[in-house]
């Protein structure tokens, strides 16, 4: 069987697979922005111009939407973490034979009762975003669950209850929160930012979300031309070097 | 989706033996056009009996955690997988008390019986396709067409197997007529094989993976460096020249040359052979052409 074995996730040394992979992606940009890839503008054609912009030719539209407001007219290189999102239309549950799967009324979040999962696999077929593993010493599914013994911790401190991946980012690109309370520190960053799904026509309902990536700096295309005293003494001296 | 052979295996064999019931029980109905005697009859409901089970058997050979597979009954509201597995145990004792009946002095009640044996039978082949068909994530398997496959291949297969259960009978009752029933569920098969192959029911790209409206996405790293489980279950490739060979080769042995066999032939069992390896050709291509969409996010442009 291919797939790193999950050992001993749980133990006191834990070790093994995490069911939280860092994935990255780069959304490729305006083409004559980009002039660094090799062959973009051939195989892409210019959404202001229906075909590849010629040389010097300056699109005026040349931003990209990404969800719903922000424009990235580079190429932008995202990184997206990819754990359980917990969805509202948890097919993973639905579809599970023995009910081993299931969502907590409480509070949303998706587990696996290890005493009742037979190991058939069903459950990870229905997740479109490869959040379940089978654990194949056990024979049962694992998954995030969104450390759910660490969030309800009365015994730790309060900031320190929340999942183990947002408290380890060392960017605190991560955070975890309350959608449903309108004053949370999600449902605001949120309302900022926008807040952006995966796959919505498959119609889960994702819970966990991705905030839309800031628009990146504006980076001119090509330097200006400085043609001082100073810089023209420079060029004389490279071509007396290149000599 | 990588093909494994337990559920091959499985849905073939369970599917023929389903149908293989269905037709016997239908044909023992029916002395003034299928004379049948109860010895046939009894081998044939056999054949049908090996069959079915062997193939429930192997369906648990890819469970890891089998000691928990009696909870599979729990959940019939909402999983097709438990539904089939209620179905299929409800199978047995529906089957005792038709036999029961038509040797009893209920003799009255068969008819009843017998409809309810089918509608099982029915019911666990529709269940075995809706586990396939019920799934968005697949998207190659979820339309209506995947558990009608799976309903008319086990009709088809189980009339081609009853025609070779037939041949069975003593000599004395003569040679067996064209079997029309198998001829046209070959035909039906055939056609509904070609409708499942030429209609995609929609796409993903790795764009609405993102989210991203406008815009290309192109994946840079897909975040580790070994196999994992979901590459091994989920990133199975096909090679296109291997899947047109195994294509004609299903559609050869599993509808072509069992109609020619049948329709200018006796020879019954080479067609029931034919049939069944093809079939079974057909279920790998099913599993191993199906696409995940969690293959966007390992850089996959579109599913």
């Amino acid at each position: 069987m291919g797939g790193a074995p999950d050992y001993d996730a749980h133990g006191k040394a834990p070790s093994g697979v995490w069911y939280n992979r860092i994935r990255h992606f780069e959304i490729e940009g305006d083409p004559a922005f980009s002039p660094h890839r090799c062959g973009s503008t051939e195989n892409h054609p210019h959404p202001a111009f229906g075909r590849p912009p010629l040389e010097g030719e300056v699109a005026a539209a040349s931003a990209l939407v990404f969800g719903d407001a922000t424009h990235v007219p580079l190429s932008k290189t995202v990184n997206v973490p990819m754990s359980c999102m917990h969805c509202e239309e948890a097919h993973c549950v639905t579809v599970c034979p023995t009910g081993a799967s299931y969502k907590r009324a409480e509070d949303g979040i998706v587990l696996v009762d290890p005493n009742r999962c037979m190991g058939c696999n069903y459950c990870a077929w229905a997740c479109p975003y490869g959040a379940r593993e089978l654990d194949e010493n056990a024979g049962v599914m694992k998954k995030c669950t969104l450390c759910v013994d660490r969030i309800y911790d009365t015994q730790l401190p309060e900031e320190e209850r929340q999942p183990a991946c947002v408290l380890a980012c060392p960017t605190h690109a991560r955070h975890f929160g309350d959608y449903d309370d309108p004053h949370s520190k999600v449902s605001q960053l949120a309302a900022q930012r926008g807040r952006q799904s995966m796959l919505d026509e498959l119609g889960y309902k994702p819970t966990n979300a991705y905030l839309s990536p800031r628009a990146p700096a504006q980076v001119m295309p090509s330097l200006p031309v400085r043609s001082g005293l100073s810089d023209k003494a420079k060029a004389f001296v490279n071509r007396l070097i290149q000599l | 989706m990588k093909p494994a052979l337990s559920v091959i295996f499985f849905t073939v064999f369970s599917g023929a033996g389903l149908g293989l019931l269905i037709w016997t029980l239908i044909a023992s109905t029916m002395p003034q056009h299928i004379r049948m005697d109860a010895v046939t009859f009894y081998k044939a409901i056999g054949i049908a009996l090996v069959l079915t089970t062997a193939g429930l058997l192997s369906s648990t050979l890819h469970l890891a955690n089998r000691k928990n597979a009696v909870y599979a009954l729990t959940r019939w509201k909402t999983s097709w997988l438990s539904r089939e597995g209620v179905f299929a145990l409800l199978l047995y004792p529906l089957i005792a008390a038709h036999l029961f009946v038509i040797h009893s002095s209920y003799a009255s009640l068969a008819p009843f019986t017998m409809l309810k044996v089918i509608a099982c039978a029915l019911a666990i082949l529709f269940c075995t396709g809706m586990i396939y068909g019920c799934l968005p994530t697949v998207p190659r398997w979820n339309t209506w067409m995947t558990p009608a496959k799976y309903v008319v291949f086990g009709l088809m297969s189980g009339a081609v197997l009853f025609t070779s259960a037939l041949s069975l009978r003593p000599v004395e009752v003569g040679p067996i007529r064209t079997p029309m029933m198998a001829l046209v569920f070959l035909v039906l098969g055939v056609v509904l094989y070609f409708a499942y192959l030429l209609r995609y029911p929609r796409a993903h790209t790795i764009e609405n993976a993102l989210g991203v409206t406008q815009g290309r996405v192109r994946m840079l790293d897909v975040g580790h460096s070994h196999g994992t489980f979901l590459t091994h279950e989920f990133g199975f490739q096909l090679a296109r020249d291997k899947a047109h060979i195994l294509r004609w080769l299903s559609i050869l042995w599993a509808f072509v040359i069992p109609f020619v066999l049948l329709a200018w032939s006796p020879w019954y069992w080479v067609a029931s052979v034919l049939c069944i390896a093809g079939l079974l050709v057909e279920r790998w291509l099913f599993f191993a052409e199906a696409q995940h969409v969690v293959r966007l996010y390992h850089g996959q442009r579109v599913v």
